[in-house]
């Protein structure tokens, strides 16, 4: 496939991948961001929250996994020149069940050396990223 | 509320940091990605949150970490990093607005090889303002 075979507006990938709070103590560590909303369900509760949430910049690496699989899915020649996102609404981890992120992407721009996604995560029935936005870069 | 007199105020340039293949690999898994030499798109995070360090530590700034909320985020890449490559990182306070009461900071952090400017990093946090 090539950028050129792109137009925006496309829709071009859907990715869902499960969190547990156990992903989010080895975010924690790898991380870093050890915040206790993030671990705890009464810090989080204390917070005023309404349980643990995920860290934003796990979901977000969870966005660039799901961009990163399709370019290596697709057998695209290309690497990550920006990415970005906006926290709209947190992600709730309850311990029993956890959650789902999915995420969407769709072709912003396009052109023979670069495509530009706009990506949305989505969890619990709101939309948690967005916007959200990629930029790949022919190497 | 923050110290708007630091608008455009740089920290010193940290030390170089080396970006370890452990620290790459525990990243890379945590988020199910395979954990190869590849530095993972938003690993820089892990060097730009504690480079901003002496900001929060700072009473003149008066940024209370318990009131933050992470609301933006956003990564350039000018060149592919590896796992042991050396970095050194400078964060800048950009801008800080205040809308109803509340704060919204954004830190520009440049992040550079022995090469130059390799990455660089915004980040923005909603700093919640007192209870009226």
């Amino acid at each position: 496939m090539t950028f050129a075979d792109l137009a925006p507006g496309d829709a071009v990938f859907t990715a869902a991948f499960p969190v547990s709070r156990e992903h989010l103590a080895a975010y924690a560590d790898a991380s870093g961001d050890h915040n206790p909303i993030h671990l705890d369900e009464a810090a989080a509760k204390a917070a005023g929250l309404p349980d643990v949430i995920a860290h934003g910049m796990f979901t977000m690496g969870l966005v660039s996994r799901a961009v990163l699989e399709w370019i290596d899915g697709a057998g695209i020649d290309a690497r990550l020149t920006e990415f970005s996102a906006r926290f709209a609404k947190p992600v709730v981890v309850p311990a029993e069940t956890g959650a789902i992120v999915e995420v969407e992407a769709k072709v912003r721009k396009a052109d023979d050396d670069s495509v530009e996604l706009a990506l949305t995560a989505y969890s619990g029935g709101e939309k948690v990223l967005v916007p959200s936005r990629a930029t790949l870069t022919r190497s | 509320m923050l110290n708007t007199s630091y608008v455009g105020r740089s920290l010193p340039t940290t030390e170089p940091v080396v970006i370890t293949a452990d620290s790459v690999s525990r990243f890379a898994r945590a988020l199910g990605l395979p954990g190869d030499a590849a530095v993972p798109p938003t690993y820089l995070v892990s060097l730009t949150m504690p480079a901003a360090d002496p900001l929060i530590a700072d009473p003149e700034f008066g940024l209370d970490w318990s009131r933050v909320l992470h609301r933006d985020q956003r990564f350039v890449y000018h060149r592919e990093l590896r796992a042991g490559t050396e970095v050194a990182l400078t964060p800048t306070v950009e801008s800080i607005k205040t809308v109803a009461g509340n704060d919204l900071l954004t830190i520009h952090t440049e992040v550079a090889d022995a090469e130059g400017l390799a990455a660089e990093v915004w980040t923005t946090l909603f700093v919640a303002g007192d209870p009226a």
